[in-house]
């Protein structure tokens, strides 16, 4: 992804059990806030169709 | 039919004139090949383009087309109404479109106005476009227009046909339409009195260098069932890889599908161009598809092109000879090939041989 | 390799006459310049016109999926590590097939021959070396190392990894081959850079869908931009659908691809798609080691987990 032009950090991968609550908040924070400090998302997006 | 002489140092500053009046759209060189595109900011139309590699079509006729808008969020004036997307049909004119592709809309026309229906996209966007034709002076040896109901300098479906004499060109004047965009650029100048001897003399020249035709003269009469159950069609459809390539490069083919998309409570609806050749193009609701199978969609893509449009419109094939999908097939599987085993073949159940 | 021509036929002619074959596949004099049309051939007499030569690159193995049938098969390198990944994919059986393998010294690229001539071409002479295209008022020779398609041009794999019968003696194979330079040149680029370069390229698409279908590898009942329940993308010319389309397919090629260069080949509006597929085969290579098509006896990387697969990207 990163390759073909997505921001670094924007794809973020995690192994989290179940029974890992305490990591799940803490990766989910983190990933929360990495995305937010890139900004919106304005290349790969789709709206409504763009086209003719 | 009045044929005027068009200077080429006049050529520029003509079309600069017209662009006041008229979007003018032309053929453009961009890496490998040429594609009609709009000529903005004085871009000139590369008229040394034998032909665009996709068809015009898409002019008139885009690959995605969005058809209507329609939103469900109340706080919108025109929430739950589905409204037709806004569409430039200002006047448009296309400079350099061959007499091959102008005759492809025609056939065209015939399935998008009919007296039971019209499709409106189609018909405002041809309507509201003067085709400045130009006639071929060195057709492809993969060109069997003469063959296919049409030819090099042939007039159906253009407005003005010019005609490149070396220093000037001659613009033959072949409806009202024509003649305005002519108005609007400022060209008048009478072209000598032999013009018209000229142009069938450069026409004559045009047509004998044609050396590929195609075989139609009994395709009308050959029975319909007969040339289904052929045995030749396994052959034929083998190296077929059913993609898109001859039906999106084709200037007659016309098929569409139409589709919503939808984001949060808004959506469009919008055309796309659809291929006889992906197998879901037959797929039923029921989960049946009468086309299932390779063999049959290549076998329906001839048959329409070749003997289904043949027996309905009597207008001679669908196919302008224009020879894109012979260039383009990935496989090479050649039209004229097909055309010409359709046309000699024996209810015997025997293909004449073709080589 | 022009004098492939006879030993296939004989060697056709010969499986056929025999019945250890119902048909064999390869290709048939084409219509145009630079172009052949894959043909099979049932018959001793029909196998008397198959033909190789430099404009055979469709990879063949598209042409074997599902059939039921005893088939021949002309392969080139390549093909020949198609057919493999077909025979562990469970799309062909091994004995179902006598492969007729081909050690191929490239395919010539017709676009590069077309782009350096004046006019239209309207004939093609090859000789051992190089072609000569000839048209309107211009005869020009190349060798055939210049015009090669891209793919073959880095090939490793010339010759074919499984063959029953063989058209030729091995060729040698290209070392020194820089196969990733072009993945390099991208991953030198800026984030914007990058996402401009794939919008450039991708801009002429017009979904005809002859790369996937050029594509021996994707032979799913439905591909996914068919699916409309749901609707995975969207069927237009949208952009990022047109994005989506062509970089999830080189992920479903991933750690398949062979790099055939069949989809370059059949795109009608000469898109170089393979810059998708060329970084998964260098992540396969690099992460796994692994080249897809040159054993029969082990499983892919993406079929079978090993406790060293590498995991460093998941946090």
């Amino acid at each position: 992804m990163e390759h073909m032009g997505i921001e670094p950090g924007r794809l973020q991968f995690s192994w989290i059990s179940s029974a890992e609550s305490t990591k799940f908040v803490e990766v989910v924070t983190q990933v929360t806030n990495s995305i937010k400090a890139l900004g919106p998302n304005s290349n790969y997006t789709k709206k409504l169709a763009e086209v003719a | 039919m009045k044929t005027i002489k068009i200077e080429k140092s006049q050529w520029a500053p003509g079309l600069e004139k017209a662009s006041k009046a008229f979007r003018l759209i032309g053929p453009v060189k961009e890496k490998e090949f040429h594609s009609f595109k709009p000529l903005t900011n004085g871009a000139q139309p590369d008229l040394t383009c034998l032909n665009t590699r996709l068809s015009p079509k898409s002019l008139v006729y885009p690959q995605s087309e969005v058809m209507f808008n329609y939103s469900l969020d109340e706080g919108r004036e025109d929430h739950h109404r589905m409204t037709e997307a806004a569409k430039d049909y200002s006047p448009q004119a296309v400079i350099g479109i061959r007499p091959c592709d102008a005759k492809a809309f025609v056939l065209v026309r015939m399935n998008f106005d009919t007296p039971e229906y019209q499709d409106p996209y189609w018909l405002r966007a041809y309507e509201s476009t003067t085709w400045i034709g130009l006639g071929c002076t060195s057709p492809c040896s993969s060109c069997f227009c003469t063959s296919a109901g049409c030819g090099p300098y042939h007039e159906e479906g253009l407005d003005v046909l010019l005609a490149d004499a070396g220093d000037h060109y001659l613009a033959r004047i072949l409806t009202d339409k024509g003649a305005r965009f002519l108005d609007a650029a400022g060209w008048k100048t009478a072209a000598a009195k032999d013009a018209d001897q000229t142009l069938a003399a450069m026409r004559r020249t045009a047509e004998g260098k044609i050396t590929s035709f195609v075989q139609t003269d009994n395709l009308k009469s050959l029975p319909n069932n007969d040339l289904y159950s052929a045995t030749f069609w396994e052959d034929v459809s083998f190296a077929c890889i059913n993609c898109g390539t001859c039906t999106y490069s084709c200037p007659t083919c016309w098929c569409f599908d139409i589709q919503d998309e939808t984001r949060g409570t808004s959506g469009v609806r919008m055309k796309n161009w659809d291929s006889c050749m992906y197998p879901l193009f037959t797929l039923h609701g029921s989960g049946h598809n009468p086309r299932g199978t390779k063999l049959h969609r290549v076998r329906q893509r001839f048959m329409h092109k070749l003997k289904y449009f043949v027996d309905k419109y009597d207008r001679g094939i669908q196919c302008v000879g224009c020879g894109r999908c012979v260039r383009l097939c990935p496989v090479n599987i050649d039209i004229r090939r097909v055309c010409n085993m359709m046309n000699g073949f024996a209810a015997s159940g025997e293909a004449c041989a073709i080589e | 390799m022009l004098s492939y021509t006879e030993k296939i036929r004989e060697i056709a002619g010969r499986l056929l006459q025999s019945g250890r074959v119902d048909m064999v596949i390869g290709f048939r004099q084409g219509t145009i310049p630079m172009m052949n049309e894959p043909h099979f051939a049932k018959t001793p007499a029909e196998a008397a016109k198959l033909v190789w030569d430099s404009h055979c690159g469709i990879n063949l193995a598209n042409y074997l999926t599902d059939r039921k049938e005893k088939i021949g098969i002309v392969a080139k390198g390549c093909d020949s590590r198609n057919i493999v990944t077909h025979i562990i994919e469970n799309k062909i059986k091994r004995e179902q097939l006598v492969v007729i393998g081909v050690p191929c010294r490239g395919m010539v690229d017709k676009r590069k021959i077309a782009m350096k001539c004046p006019g239209e071409i309207t004939e093609v002479i090859e000789n051992e070396t190089g072609l000569t295209a000839k048209g309107d008022g211009f005869s020009q020779s190349f060798d055939k190392k210049d015009v090669l398609q891209h793919n073959c041009s880095l090939c490793i794999h010339r010759n074919p990894v499984i063959h029953d019968e063989m058209a030729a003696p091995p060729v040698e194979e290209q070392k020194e081959v820089d196969r990733y330079a072009d993945v390099r040149a991208v991953e030198a680029m800026s984030p914007e850079q990058r996402w401009k370069y794939f919008a450039d390229l991708l801009a002429p698409c017009v979904r005809c869908y002859a790369c996937r279908n050029a594509c021996p590898l994707c032979y799913c009942p439905t591909c996914f931009v068919d699916e409309s329940r749901p609707q995975w993308v969207g069927k237009g010319q949208d952009p990022s659908d047109v994005r989506t389309f062509h970089f999830l397919r080189a992920y479903h090629c991933a750690g398949r691809c062979t790099d055939c260069g069949a989809c370059e080949r059949a795109c009608p509006v000469g898109i170089n798609m393979r810059v998708f597929t060329k970084k998964l085969e260098k992540d396969c290579l690099d992460l796994f080691g692994w080249e897809a098509g040159l054993s029969l006896e082990v499983r892919p990387p993406l079929d079978v987990y090993r406790p060293s697969d590498p995991n460093d990207f998941i946090k």
